[in-house]
């Protein structure tokens, strides 16, 4: 609507035309898509509801009950996630119970370690045109040959846990290069040949788990051998400290830099947006579309791959059935965290520390209130929806809309 | 648009010869060793038995006799067939029908295969397939791949790509089975579930067409969010109250005499009402697509929507009421899933949705070709879950990933190439 009041105006200056304002709105529906869930769905807030016109205090109540149930839920959310003001506090008071203190926060950057990695390989895969909804099932390929090398090789650490990363790397570039040489050379659909590959890494794991030498040793069930200790990623600030998070951290962090330089400074790097951004273009400037196809899939697949294994080595330390299924899936969100940086290496650094938290503070929330975990899920989903949808934000929002900030992607029909 | 890795096509252009001789060889090689490791590997004294009767015989009033066949020689005929098809596409490259013939191939591997696992001296106790079983079992999942591809023949014809099916199965899973718990009335349960699905259809149609958002990533991301959602929900509403979801296996409803026919009466006639309400749907939208008004700007839309525009259709209307209409055939399909498994499960849709889009891809946005597609996956899928009973030296695992690697073999057009409408997937802004 291109008529100004003052009113908006003024909101419009302050609100600016940054994505970010964006995306911090979205987040903000996304927040109270979450509520909404809560709500219809907590049985004491229904019963204040259905009390409502039964007295004069019954609506206060009614809406008092809606606030804590949904405030507790959210304050749990951060607490459990960021840190606690209280424990806090009592830790700068006394000097003690810093572990404590810290560990929400050391639990997000635990699980924001390969959440990042993956989400990388996945805004790549985006920059360049192409909709890898297959990080799921490299980086369980990934974990599978990183689980492969950490315990069937012996080796001293120098040599070992770069051995197993490679490894996971490996993995993830063969799980990869499957759909990449497929649409590369057949057209197919990147979409559905990436995700029935999820399905297919699916049943190898448990193929792995329960009829290969990876089995643990007298072990009936879907369980591996535990990595060696010269595989695993250390505690990054010792074992005694208590807190999880691990050098993982410092392989993401050369992830996301060598991200920045690929896509920013390197001419492989120009070739891959440029195909993203007008393949028509690319292929008039002579980029081989094969090769970038074949390419991108091979470096997105290996850094899911890197994800799956830093995930293995630095948190579960031993390879189950439940690896990356469920919940536990970074592949999927590493899909919506991608989105909502907008493909670029600092947005997703952000976006991963966004949803890890979402993640682990829904983890405390489940353990407190009982509310299912799944709602961070809910509520991620949302807030990618809306992302995508920056128009829509901006008219729920009265900001000034500019078609440029629209999520350009890449939307095409099948095979041909 | 994507990268474009083929040179254009025009419309009129069919199969590379080369991809056709591919497929010949597939074939060859599908057929030597169905003649040589399921005929010659299972040794000439082994036999096999087909049995027709029904599992309830409650309908089967004539009986028929088990057929007792040489493992062997069947199979090494099945073979010799499968090669005869084979070496008739290497010798003549024929423009149209690959994909039938190989639709044909596929049923012959599966039957060979069956013979195999099911003979005398083989590692299980079962020593017969019993057809019907097989047919009737592997009709309820080839039935939700077809309202799935159906809802796909709606939506990507008027040139919307619908990948949300996953999601409407999830959705119309959830509420029917809550519907149909509560009320035990399923018809309640599909118009809820056709509700729902078409809610999600509108919600993919609102973002993508009013605001342009990439339709895959929001069907996707659709996907997600239900997935997510119907797990919460479970959490919070069927684990304490399990009475909402349970016993909701739809009666059979069989159709008087036609019903007592041997082997085809079970499975065709003596099906739940979501099996016929899916042959009514498959006939009304083949009808509807392909000799009507309506269909003509449908599929006008889907191709070529500016031209579409510039003789009054408004496409963006066509659109929205396709999207919604087939959400809503997504959601009766989810419903009917349910109804097959008796109750709801997060998760259990394990990428149906995505089937029934390699099925429409394979039937080449035909509601015909869509419900062959549907048959030959719903087989495959069926088989992968129930071989182990006959103790296939194959584990289970590997079993399990048997349809989703055709699924990568049919989209990845290792069956030929096939033509999408011109306009599926792509914006359409009004100027």
């Amino acid at each position: 609507m291109p008529e100004s009041s003052p009113r908006r105006s003024i909101w419009a200056r302050v609100t600016g035309q940054s994505p970010f304002v964006v995306t911090l709105f979205a987040l903000v529906l996304g927040l109270v898509f979450g509520a909404i869930v809560i709500v219809t769905t907590t049985a004491p807030v229904l019963d204040a509801w259905r009390g409502f016109f039964t007295s004069w205090g019954a609506p206060g109540h009614a809406i008092k009950v809606t606030a804590d149930n949904v405030g507790a839920a959210y304050r749990i959310m951060f607490t459990g996630s960021v840190f606690s003001p209280a424990t806090l506090w009592h830790a700068i008071t006394t000097g003690q119970g810093w572990s404590n203190a810290l560990t929400p926060i050391s639990e997000t950057l635990t699980y924001a370690t390969p959440l990042t990695i993956a989400s990388i390989g996945v805004g790549i895969a985006f920059q360049t045109g192409i909709f890898n909804i297959g990080a799921n099932g490299q980086a369980m390929m990934g974990g599978i040959a990183g689980a492969y090398v950490g315990t069937l090789i012996h080796l001293p650490t120098v040599l070992h846990l770069p051995f197993t990363l490679l490894a996971g790397i490996a993995g993830g570039v063969l799980a990869g290069s499957v759909p990449g040489l497929l649409k590369a050379y057949t057209g197919a659909h990147e979409v559905i040949v990436t995700l029935m590959f999820n399905y297919v890494v699916s049943a190898i794991l448990l193929y792995t788990l329960l009829s290969t030498a990876l089995q643990a040793p007298g072990q009936q069930n879907d369980i591996a051998r535990t990595l060696d200790p010269s595989a695993q990623l250390a505690p990054l600030f010792g074992t005694a400290s208590g807190l999880r998070v691990n050098y993982g951290l410092v392989i993401a962090a050369v992830v996301v830099l060598f991200a920045w330089w690929f896509l920013e400074r390197s001419s492989l790097g120009f070739d891959f947006r440029v195909t993203g951004a007008n393949p028509q273009a690319a292929r008039a400037s002579g980029i081989n579309a094969k090769a970038v196809i074949i390419l991108v899939f091979a470096i997105s697949g290996g850094l899911a791959g890197l994800a799956g294994v830093t995930e293995l080595a630095g948190f579960y330390k031993t390879l189950d059935g439940g690896f990356l299924v469920g919940n536990a899936g970074i592949g999927f969100t590493a899909i919506t965290v991608s989105l909502l940086g907008r493909n670029k290496p600092i947005g997703i650094v952000w976006a991963s520390l966004l949803f890890a938290a979402l993640g682990v503070g829904g983890r405390a929330m489940q353990a407190a209130t009982g509310i299912p975990l799944d709602l961070a899920t809910v509520i991620q989903s949302a807030v990618v929806l809306f992302v995508a949808t920056p128009v829509l934000v901006k008219e729920i929002f009265r900001l000034r809309t500019s078609p440029t900030t629209a999520l350009q992607l890449a939307t095409k029909g099948w095979g041909s | 648009m994507s990268i474009d890795v083929r040179p254009e096509t025009s419309p009129t252009a069919r199969i590379p010869s080369g991809r056709t001789r591919g497929i010949g060889v597939i074939m060859l090689a599908i057929g030597l060793f169905t003649a040589l490791v399921f005929g010659v590997g299972s040794g000439f004294s082994a036999h096999s038995s087909l049995t027709f009767n029904p599992v309830s015989l409650a309908n089967a009033p004539w009986r028929v006799g088990t057929l007792t066949l040489l493992t062997a020689w069947s199979n090494v005929v099945l073979g010799l067939a499968i090669i005869a098809l084979g070496l008739d596409v290497l010798a003549r490259l024929p423009r149209r029908g690959v994909m039938a013939r190989f639709g044909v191939v596929a049923v012959l591997f599966f039957f060979a295969l069956l013979l195999w696992a099911a003979r005398t001296t083989g590692p299980s106790q079962i020593n017969f397939v019993n057809l019907t079983a097989v047919l009737i079992g592997s009709s309820a999942l080839a039935m939700v791949l077809v309202f799935g591809s159906l809802s796909g023949v709606m939506c990507e014809r008027a040139g919307v790509v619908n990948i949300a099916i996953e999601g409407q199965f999830i959705g119309g899973a959830f509420v029917g089975s809550m519907i149909a718990s509560t009320t035990h009335n399923f018809f309640l349960a599909a118009f809820v579930g056709a509700l729902v699905g078409g809610v999600l259809g509108l919600v993919l149609a609102f973002l993508s067409l009013r605001y342009l958002s990439d339709q895959i990533i929001v069907g996707v991301v659709l996907v997600t969010m239900l997935g997510s959602l119907s797990s919460y929900l479970n959490l919070q509403v069927f684990t304490p109250f399990p009475q909402y979801n349970t016993g909701n296996l739809a009666p059979n409803l069989p159709i008087p005499l036609l019903s007592k026919i041997p082997v085809i009466g079970p499975v065709f006639f003596d099906q739940t009402g979501f099996f016929y309400l899916m042959i009514v749907l498959v006939a009304l939208v083949s009808f509807a697509l392909f000799k009507t008004r309506w269909g003509l700007r449908v599929r006008a839309v889907g191709e070529h929507p500016q031209a579409a525009a510039s003789v009054g259709i408004k496409v963006i209307g066509v659109r929205y009421a396709n999207v919604i209409m087939g959400g809503a055939i997504a959601g009766v399909g989810g419903v009917a899933f349910m109804a097959s498994q008796g109750q709801f499960q997060p998760g259990y849709t394990s990428g149906l949705g995505y089937i029934a889009l390699a099925a429409l891809i394979f039937g080449r946005w035909r509601p015909s070709g869509a419900v062959v597609a549907s048959v030959l996956f719903g087989l495959s899928v069926y088989l992968a879950d129930n071989l182990q009973t006959y103790q296939v030296p194959v584990p289970t695992e590997i079993l399990g990933m048997f349809p989703y690697v055709i699924t990568i073999a049919v989209v990845s057009g290792l069956i030929g190439r096939v033509r999408p409408p011109a306009a599926d997937g792509l914006p359409y802004k009004r100027d």
